[in-house]
């Protein structure tokens, strides 16, 4: 066992997996030489060299548009999006031939490639480097969402991700990087895609997120406690496709839910799963499915009042969590 | 490298295909190449035009995007292609799966719609990819194939196989900033690839003079730092010398070349698109230069034209393609709930169609399918 942090997890994923497979190579703006600009493909240039740690030129769009084609041709490409905010350039490749080629060559031709994307908010990043746009992508079937709360699952998803067949959107919370450490295993291991986790159970209520939101949930999970409330706290893990059954499971179990995420809130996953629950479940609900997340403005603000009233945090949580045992 | 496009347009092609076999040194190319590049123009021409009457006659749907009047460019460019190469075709380019060897049978189950087409009936006619000859599936999205032939270049690169990509697009795609992308990364990592841009002048109605301020699109390959060369895209002698010195090129690590090919398509942008942007002048001044007779003039003067050959291949052609579409009108359609497959490498069938009640009452979800 060795402690590691969140972005220890995942350049370690990476360097294993580059060892495991020559087909898996890295592509990205900054990831070699410079060993990426939060330094998780640190040491992979100097290891792996500039033909698998590949320094691209300032274009989204080729960067995930080579990758694709690359794993057309039996590679494995990890391409990696600097920060959220800069993934629109590439959202035709993402949305309309990654997450489409194997569906529209009728399974004949497919691109297992994996996208890791740095996102989120609560550093000070400003406007355009502290986006969490995971909505649009769990809006594309065909693509395989994921968003690790700890350093044992960015590592573990991670390593699923690369082995996966399908092209797989690997969200990593920035804030999250360095501001958590966990005991991993020497040994390898993976995380299974499409498993939500039970983070720590309870019979009162369901708290649901993923993600640096995940941590909050947690932390507000240990304020009700103080209040004599037992909160179920469910990591999604992967956001695309949804564990259902684990939301329903627990929801049958405590007839209460609240989700919390980073991303705004309209048609936001808690849209999604306020809708599982409401079509699947109405019987199961003693209260109203409640919300916690960013408000629906365009992006997330600098200014550090204004970044606040923006994020998620435990106060917001333990409000709604709060609400939802009243009710 | 640009060369002056439009000189050689204005001279009669068969001047320029004489100069093109004599000139710059250029070997000779065999009898037999040059008897094969005529065959294939006419299996493409006889092969779209009934895939044209076939649309008309509503014996499939959705639409055709015909290339008649383009075969030079799309035989000439595609004719040396290994097995193991890959084209990245656009909607307009379903007959280079001929030079390539994909079944026509496959070809016309794609028009059809059929399970028995290579992607089980989802994609638009004509839309059609064939996995087992690298043929990349196309989107409708213009460039898309540029961009991801751009990457299967980079694993032939990175696994050292000597396998090249030929991306064909049109005018209208170079305006976009993914062509830009594409070309660019691959004149950095000097990718073995081909870019072929067929300039019908016609981007669906919209003219290459509101696409480009330049004359050539071939000088575009300058800021990327790899050759660029025009030539008559009406001429398949000329054709296909830019395009085995550019396959080549690519082969042996040259890196990448941009061909313009200035030609024209006859028809609209589709089968539905009267084309009435156009000057009846100007389609029948580029239908004077078919290049299939073009062709015929050339291998006559090189003693290589027998009477009645064009009629035993056609008729050999002909043959073939009943033999495909009667293949394609048996074949079943994809059945319904199909539709639900090929999302991931698992299946999402049991989820969509048995959603699972968790209500103390019975459920209230709805299968996808009612």
């Amino acid at each position: 066992m060795a402690l590691s942090t969140y972005i220890e997890a995942i350049t370690t994923g990476l360097a294993e997996e580059m060892r495991r497979d020559e087909r898996v190579f890295i592509i990205g703006e900054d990831v070699g030489v410079m060993g990426g600009v939060f330094k998780a493909t640190k040491g992979l240039y100097e290891e792996f060299g500039a033909d698998r740690v590949i320094d691209s030129p300032l274009a989204e769009g080729i960067i995930i548009s080579s990758a694709i084609g690359a794993a057309l041709a039996g590679m494995r490409p990890v391409p990696e999006i600097q920060f959220a905010d800069f993934v629109t350039p590439a959202m035709d490749a993402i949305t309309q031939q990654a997450a489409k080629l194997r569906y529209r060559s009728g399974g004949t031709q497919t691109c297992p490639i994996t996208v890791r994307i740095c996102y989120g908010g609560g550093v000070g990043g400003g406007l355009y480097h502290s986006q969490t746009n995971t909505t649009w992508f769990i809006h594309e079937p065909g693509l395989v969402v994921v968003a690790p709360s700890t350093p044992y699952d960015a590592k573990g998803l991670l390593k699923s991700a690369i082995r996966d067949d399908n092209p797989v959107i690997y969200f990593e919370h920035k804030k999250l990087y360095r501001s958590i450490k966990e005991e991993l295993p020497e040994e390898d291991y993976t995380v299974p895609l499409g498993k939500a986790a039970v983070r720590r159970q309870g019979h009162d209520l369901t708290a649901i997120s993923y993600g640096y939101t995940l941590q909050l949930t947690l932390q507000a999970a240990e304020k009700m406690k103080e209040k004599g409330v037992d909160v179920e706290v469910i990591d999604l893990r992967t956001l695309s496709p949804l564990d259902k059954d684990t939301i329903l499971e627990s929801v049958a179990k405590t007839n209460r839910a609240v989700i919390v995420h980073e991303d705004h809130r309209t048609l936001g996953v808690g849209a999604e799963i306020s809708a599982i629950i409401a079509e699947e479940a109405f019987d199961c609900l003693d209260a109203p499915v409640v919300r916690v997340t960013a408000p629906d403005v365009p992006a997330i603000p600098f200014s550090a009042p204004l970044e606040k009233f923006y994020m998620p945090s435990v106060e917001k949580i333990v409000t709604a969590l709060e609400r939802t045992t009243e009710y | 490298m640009a060369t002056k496009a439009r000189e050689r347009i204005e001279r009669p092609s068969r001047e320029t295909a004489q100069q093109a076999s004599s000139g710059n040194g250029a070997e000779p190319l065999s009898a037999e190449l040059l008897k094969r590049l005529y065959s294939y123009m006419l299996k493409c021409r006889t092969v779209e035009e009934r895939a044209r009457v076939l649309f008309k006659q509503g014996k499939f749907a959705g639409n055709y995007y015909a290339a008649v009047g383009q075969e030079a460019t799309e035989v000439g460019c595609s004719i040396d292609l290994e097995e193991q190469d890959c084209i990245a075709p656009s909607h307009r380019d379903f007959i280079s799966h001929i030079m390539k060897g994909t079944p026509l049978k496959f070809m016309f189950a794609q028009l059809y719609a059929r399970k028995t087409s290579p992607d089980q009936g989802r994609s638009s006619p004509a839309h059609c990819g064939y996995a087992p000859l690298n043929i990349i599936t196309p989107a409708s999205t213009i460039a898309a194939q540029l961009n991801i032939g751009t990457g299967v270049a980079l694993a032939y690169k990175m696994q050292k196989k000597p396998n090249i990509v030929v991306a064909f697009s049109g005018d209208g795609s170079t305006s976009l900033g993914s062509w830009h992308e594409a070309l660019n990364f691959a004149g950095v990592a000097r990718l073995p690839i081909v870019y072929v841009v067929q300039n019908n002048l016609w981007a669906e109605s919209v003219s290459v003079k509101l696409q480009t301020a330049v004359e050539d699109l071939s000088v575009k390959a300058q800021a990327y730092g790899f050759p660029g060369v025009t030539v008559d895209g009406n001429d398949v002698v000329e054709v296909y010398r830019a395009a085995r010195e550019a396959i080549h090129r690519a082969r042996s690590g040259g890196g990448p070349t941009l061909i313009e090919c200035k030609t024209y398509r006859w028809y609209g942008h589709s089968e539905i698109d009267p084309a009435k942007y156009r000057s009846p002048e100007e389609v029948e001044y580029w239908k004077s230069k078919d290049p299939i007779p073009n062709m015929e003039r050339y291998l006559e003067e090189r003693k290589l034209w027998a009477d009645g050959w064009k009629q035993e291949l056609t008729a050999q052609f002909n043959k073939e393609i009943d033999e495909a579409v009667e293949f394609a009108e048996n074949s079943p359609y994809p059945e319904p709930e199909e539709c639900l497959d090929h999302v991931y490498d698992f299946s999402i069938r049991e989820r969509e169609l048995n959603r699972k009640p968790w209500t103390f009452r019975n459920a209230v979800a709805t299968p996808a399918n009612q």
